[in-house]
C-alpha cells in the first residue's frame, strides 16, 4: 500500500500540489493529468528532490518524507526520469552497479541480482555497451533494469513510453506488469499514453493544476466526466451527443 | 586494443622513468622534476573536471600548502621525508574537503569563482608569510637562513629524486584510475550526469563530492611536497592564484580525459617557459601561445591534445570495435 496524505508543494506563490491524497493498493497504479498538472512534482517529492510543505508518503509503514533522498533508495525506492538519466560514460553494467554499490549485501549476491535484473529487462546482451551508444528503447530498458535491482519496495516511472514506437510501448508495458511478480514492489506510472495506462494500471490518480481530480479503478476514472473535461480535453456535451 | 595501448603506455612510461633522469643535464633535471610535481596537481584538476564536471582553480595554491607543510615539518622535526609528504597530502586533502562544502550548493562558474577566491586567499598568506626556511617560530622564516632539506634515502641525487617524483606521479595516476573503476567512479559519473540521477541511484552526493575534492587536494599536496623536496626553498611567486588559473587552462589544452593530458599540461606549464628562456625569448610569450592553444582546444578539440593523440593512435592501431573505455584514464 502506497498512501499519499495531504501532500502540498509550493514554488513561490504557485501551488504545484494542493493537499493531494490517495491510497494506492494495486500492484501497478497510474498517475495522469495534462502538462504541468504536478505529476513529476509528485514523484520528485516522493524521491526527496523537493521538500513538501506538508504531507506524508507512507509505504509499508515507513514515512518516506522523513528520509534523506539516498536513504530512500537504500530503503527500496526506485525511479526513472521523464528525460532518462543513464550516465553516458559508463557501460550499462556500470550504470546498474552504480545502484548496487550503495546497497547492503555480499558482492556475489549483488552480482547475481544485477544479472537477474538485466535478464528481466532484456539488456543482458548490451551490458558492455556505453551509455552514450544506447538508443531510446535500450535506455528505457536499462531504466527498467535499474529499477528492479536490489529488492525494491516501490518503483516510479515518469513517462517511460515517451519516444517509443507502439510495439516498444507494448513490450515495456508487459515488463512493467511483470515487475510485481519479480520483486514484490508496488509500481507507479506516469504517462500521457492513456491506452498504456488503461492496460497496465489497475488504479489511477488524475491531477490537474496540482489538484486531485479523480482517483479509483482506472476504467471508472477514465469515464469520469470531470476527468474527460480536464484531462482528455473532450467536451462532455459532445461525447454525450 | 585496450590491453595493447595500456601495455605500450606502461612500457613508454617505464622507459621514460629510467632514461629521462639519466640523460637530462644540469637545470633540466630540476625542470623535469617540477614538471612532474605539477603533473600531479594537473591530474587532480583534470579528474575533477572530466569525472564530475567541476572546475577547481586552487590546485597550485594547494600545492603551496603541501610545500609549506613539508618544509615546516622538515625544519621542525626529524621525520623521514615520506612522513612529511604524507602529512602534507593529508592537510591538502582536508582543505579539499573544505572547498567541497560550497561545491555542494554551487556549480559551474560560481563554484569556479569560489575556488579562485580560496586561491587568492592562499596567495595573500604566502606572500605575507613566505615559506619556512629553517628559522625559529611557527612561520619559520629568516632572512639569512637556508636550512637543509632532507630528501628520501633512496633519492639523494637530483636524478634519483626525479625518478622518485615520477614514481609518485604514477601512483597518482593509478589512484585516479582505481577510483574510476570502482564505486566512487560510478557515483561521480552519475553526479556529472545530474544530481537527481545520482540521488535516485542512492548516491550520497555530499560524501562523494567531498571525496573527489579531497582526492584532488591530496594530489596537489603531494605535488607541492615533492616540489619542496626538490628545491629545498619555495617562493610565494610560484603559487600565485594566476598560476592555478593557468594550470587549469593548460589541463583543458592538454586534455583532461586522458592521464597523459595532465603530463602535457605540466610540460606546457613548466618546460615551454624554460625553452623560451633558453632561446632568449621573453617567457611571457608563453602566455600568448597558451591563450591560442586554449582557444584551439575550446573550439576544435574538446578532449585537448591528448584526445588528438589518442585519436591518432586509434587510427594507427586497428581495433576490432571502438573501445571507449580502454585508453581513457
Ligand atoms: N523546480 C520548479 N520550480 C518552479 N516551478 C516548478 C518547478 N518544477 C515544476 N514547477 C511547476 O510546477 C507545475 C507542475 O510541474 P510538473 O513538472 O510536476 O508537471 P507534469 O505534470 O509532470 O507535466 P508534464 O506532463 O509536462 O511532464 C508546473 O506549473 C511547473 O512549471
Ligand atoms: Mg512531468
Amino acid at each position: 500500500m502506497i498512501s499519499i496524505e495531504n501532500l502540498t508543494v509550493r514554488f513561490g506563490g504557485v501551488v504545484a500540489l494542493d493537499h493531494i491524497g490517495a491510497e494506492f493498493s494495486a500492484n501497478v497504479s497510474g498517475l495522469i493529468g495534462p502538462n504541468g498538472a504536478g505529476k513529476t512534482t509528485t514523484m520528485n517529492v516522493i524521491s526527496g528532490f523537493l521538500d513538501a510543505h506538508n504531507g506524508h508518503v507512507i509505504v509499508e509503514g515507513t514515512d518516506l518524507v522523513k528520509l534523506a533522498p539516498h536513504k530512500r533508495v537504500q530503503w527500496g525506492l526506485r525511479r526513472s526520469f521523464q528525460k532518462e538519466q543513464i550516465a553516458n560514460d559508463l557501460t550499462v553494467r556500470e550504470n546498474l552497479m552504480a545502484i548496487t554499490d550503495h546497497l547492503r549485501g555480499a558482492r556475489v549476491e549483488k552480482r547475481a541480482d544485477l544479472e537477474r535484473a538485466a535478464e528481466f529487462a532484456g539488456v543482458t546482451g548490451i551490458l558492455g555497451k556505453m551509455g552514450r551508444d544506447l538508443n531510446t528503447f535500450e535506455r528505457r530498458l536499462t531504466d527498467v533494469a535499474r529499477c528492479v535491482i536490489g529488492h525494491p519496495k516501490m518503483i516510479m516511472f515518469d513517462e517511460p513510453a515517451g519516444g517509443l514506437t507502439p510495439e516498444e510501448t507494448e513490450r515495456l508495458g508487459d515488463l512493467i506488469l511483470g515487475i510485481h511478480d519479480l520483486t514484490g514492489a508496488k509500481v507507479l506510472v506516469i504517462d500521457h499514453d492513456v491506452e498504456l495506462i488503461e492496460r497496465i494500471c489497475a488504479e489511477t490518480l488524475v491531477l490537474d493544476f496540482g489538484k486531485r481530480v479523480a482517483f479509483g479503478p482506472t476504467s471508472e476514472v477514465l469515464r469520469d466526466p470531470a476527468v474527460q473535461a480536464a484531462y482528455l480535453g473532450i467536451d462532455v456535451e459532445e461525447e454525450h451527443a | 586494443m585496450r590491453s595493447t595501448t595500456n601495455t605500450i603506455w606502461a612500457v613508454l612510461g617505464l622507459a621514460l622513468i629510467l632514461v629521462l633522469p639519466a640523460f637530462a643535464g644540469g637545470q633540466w633535471v630540476k625542470i623535469f622534476t617540477s614538471t612532474t610535481t605539477f603533473a600531479l596537481a594537473a591530474a587532480g584538476a583534470g579528474f575533477l573536471y572530466t569525472r564530475l564536471g567541476m572546475v577547481s582553480l586552487v590546485q597550485v595554491g594547494l600545492m603551496g600548502v603541501g610545500g609549506w607543510v613539508t618544509l615546516r615539518l622538515n625544519h621542525a622535526f626529524n621525520f623521514p621525508f615520506e612522513i612529511n609528504l604524507m602529512v602534507a597530502g593529508a592537510v591538502t586533502m582536508f582543505l579539499g574537503n573544505l572547498i567541497a562544502l560550497p561545491a555542494l550548493r554551487m556549480r559551474g562558474l560560481y563554484l569556479a569563482l569560489i575556488t579562485l577566491m580560496f586561491a587568492a586567499g592562499l596567495d595573500i598568506v604566502f606572500t605575507a608569510k613566505q615559506f619556512p626556511n629553517g628559522a625559529e617560530g611557527f612561520w619559520g622564516v629568516g632572512t639569512t637562513f637556508a636550512a637543509d632539506m632532507r630528501r628520501p634515502v633512496v633519492a639523494q641525487s637530483d636524478a634519483a629524486y626525479l625518478r622518485y617524483t615520477m614514481v609518485w606521479l604514477v601512483i597518482g595516476f593509478v589512484l585516479i584510475e582505481l577510483h574510476r573503476r570502482m564505486a566512487p567512479g560510478r557515483a561521480w559519473a552519475l553526479i556529472r550526469k545530474s544530481e537527481a540521477a545520482a540521488l535516485a541511484s542512492g548516491v550520497n552526493v555530499t560524501l562523494y563530492k567531498t571525496w573527489a575534492f579531497g582526492l584532488s587536494g591530496l594530489l596537489a599536496g603531494l605535488g607541492g611536497g615533492l616540489l619542496a623536496g626538490s628545491l629545498g626553498l619555495l617562493d610565494s611567486a610560484t603559487f600565485r592564484a594566476s598560476e592555478s588559473v593557468m594550470l587549469f587552462a593548460l589541463v583543458i589544452v592538454g586534455g583532461a580525459r586522458f592521464w597523459y593530458g595532465a603530463v602535457i599540461a605540466a610540460v606546457l606549464f613548466r618546460v615551454v617557459p624554460g625553452l623560451l628562456n633558453n632561446w632568449g625569448v621573453d617567457a611571457d610569450l608563453s602566455l600568448v601561445i597558451f591563450g591560442a592553444a586554449l582557444l584551439h582546444a575550446v573550439m576544435t578539440a574538446p578532449d585537448g591534445l591528448a584526445g588528438q593523440i589518442n585519436g591518432a593512435i586509434r587510427t594507427l592501431i586497428p581495433s576490432r570495435k571502438s573501445d571507449n573505455k580502454g585508453a581513457k584514464a
